[in-house]
């Protein structure tokens, strides 16, 4: 093994290339792992700066950022999360940015046994297990006990429920056809495989608050102007319309 | 404290680590005692569940175990109920999670014991069984020890395969580490923490009760 070898090893791990700018770090709620890809490319493109994602339920994120994670901006799947840096001082703004709505659906596979899905669904007794998210942290969890307890199924369904830690695991339980079916995010239903796998009914909105997802940038970035750019790029007319085409409602 | 979960956790690791002695035990006295270049691959098997993301691992049950596969549909038969989000089908995760720290240990320990004795033993007309209860188990007391408290603890703080398998359903499903972890995610650092200094602690007095009537202390411990 020559020296020139364990130099080069020694290179890739413990340094940093020269002239790799560090990207624009996004911290994004999962219900946005199918949307949000395809916009950073064309953010890209336009601006040139570079963004990369990660992907986490909107509490981890926000764990994540209290404790110093080197974040730019955070898309968050509600508005507690984002209103819980600001409070803490953590993010720039004095409210949160609603940058789009989400819809929640309940989603069943085409192969299944049971009606198609719909309320009346819902009331059915044969439907054993219902996957959700996890109330006390996932937004959509907590809009689909708020539409359970409007349609005053909740104490009978509650049995049946089976929790999962976020909306994207809430839907794996559903296309595993481990639940029945599940109540999950319009974003993750519209995704290739979840639209070839089954179908989904909207759930009507006045049966839960609205989710609002909300963005706020980072006070300790020092990519201020970036972020801001990302920002108002994700408000444009055009990504606006493409949001409505992943699953989620335009603010704008 | 949510002394359900505790209880379920506690229930999960003593049935978990029950069946893993039964499987651990003739397995590493075959990959020790036996003959063949397949024992090779055995072991490695064996030893394989440690190099999967526990999350993963439980993704993988969650499909096998699941209606969609003949696998899961048989089971499914059989018990009545479907394994995943189930304590069966947590039962069945935590084995194969845990399965390499029962059978390291004692593949570790039946191999260190003295060759001539097993041999000598053999020569007196000894069966596998006999061999294994009246010479390996004896002579590598401490590894069976090892083996059971390292199951037992593994499970105790399994997370990811509970997780993916779970579904987080109250006396079935929902062990201590994901009750940890939902205060956590809640921001309930204050409940988080004494939840985990309660496990770490009645875990360190089980620890040590364990060690110290295990072995006499400062005597001359023979191979």
């Amino acid at each position: 093994m020559s020296k020139q070898f364990l130099a080069t090893l020694f290179a890739l791990l413990f340094l940093t290339p020269l002239g790799a700018q560090t990207p624009l770090r996004v911290a994004a709620a999962a219900d946005l792992e199918p949307v949000l890809p395809p916009i950073l490319v064309q953010f890209e493109k336009n601006t040139g700066i570079h963004a990369v994602a990660t992907y986490q339920s909107s509490a981890t994120l926000t764990t994540q950022i209290e404790n110093g994670a080197p974040f730019d901006i955070f898309l968050s799947a509600d508005l507690s999360f984002p209103k819980r840096l600001i409070d803490a001082g953590l993010a720039d703004s004095t409210t949160p940015v609603t940058y789009a709505r989400g819809t929640l659906v309940l989603w069943e596979r085409k192969d299944s046994a049971l009606p198609p899905p719909s309320l009346e669904l819902l009331r059915s007794p044969a439907l054993k297990r219902l996957a959700i998210a996890n109330p006390e942290r996932a937004p959509y969890g907590r809009a689909a006990v708020a539409a359970l307890q409007s349609l005053k199924l909740y104490d009978v369904i509650k049995p049946r429920l089976v929790t999962a830690e976020n909306i994207a695991q809430a839907a794996q339980f559903a296309d595993s056809a481990n639940a029945d079916a599940g109540l999950i995010s319009l974003t993750s239903a519209l995704t290739p495989r979840l639209s070839a796998d089954g179908s989904y009914f909207v759930i009507p909105r006045d049966l839960y608050p609205p989710i609002e997802q909300g963005a706020v940038i980072i006070s300790n970035t020092n990519r201020r102007d970036m972020a801001h750019k990302l920002l108002d790029f994700l408000l444009s007319p055009n990504v606006q319309t493409e949001l409505a085409r992943s699953g989620l409602t335009p603010v704008k | 404290m949510d002394w359900q979960a505790f209880a379920l956790s506690l229930r999960l690791a003593l049935v978990t680590t029950a069946i893993l002695l039964a499987i651990a035990v003739p397995l590493s006295a075959l990959i020790v005692l036996g003959r063949g270049r397949w024992l090779a691959a055995v072991e490695a098997l064996a030893t394989l569940p440690m190099v999967l993301p526990p999350t993963v691992l439980g993704f993988f049950l969650l499909v096998l175990l699941g209606p969609r596969t003949a696998f899961g549909r048989g089971v499914a038969a059989v018990l009545g109920h479907p394994l995943a989000f189930s304590f069966s089908g947590l039962v069945v995760g935590s084995v194969i999670y845990s399965l390499p720290f029962a059978v390291q240990p004692l593949v570790a320990g039946f191999g260190s014991v003295d060759t001539a004795l097993v041999d000598a033993a053999r020569l007196l007309g000894a069966g596998p069984v006999r061999l294994v209860s009246s010479i390996l188990i004896p002579l590598a007391r401490r590894s069976l020890l090892a083996a059971i408290v390292l199951s037992f603890l593994h499970t105790i703080g399994e997370f990811g395969v509970v997780l993916m398998l779970g579904g987080d359903i109250p006396g079935a499903t929902r062990t201590l580490s994901i009750v940890l972890y939902d205060q956590v995610e809640s921001f309930d650092y204050a409940t988080a923490g004494h939840t985990a200094l309660l496990l770490l602690g009645l875990s360190a007095l089980a620890l040590v009760a364990v060690y110290a009537t295990s072995q006499k202390r400062g005597s001359v411990r023979s191979a």
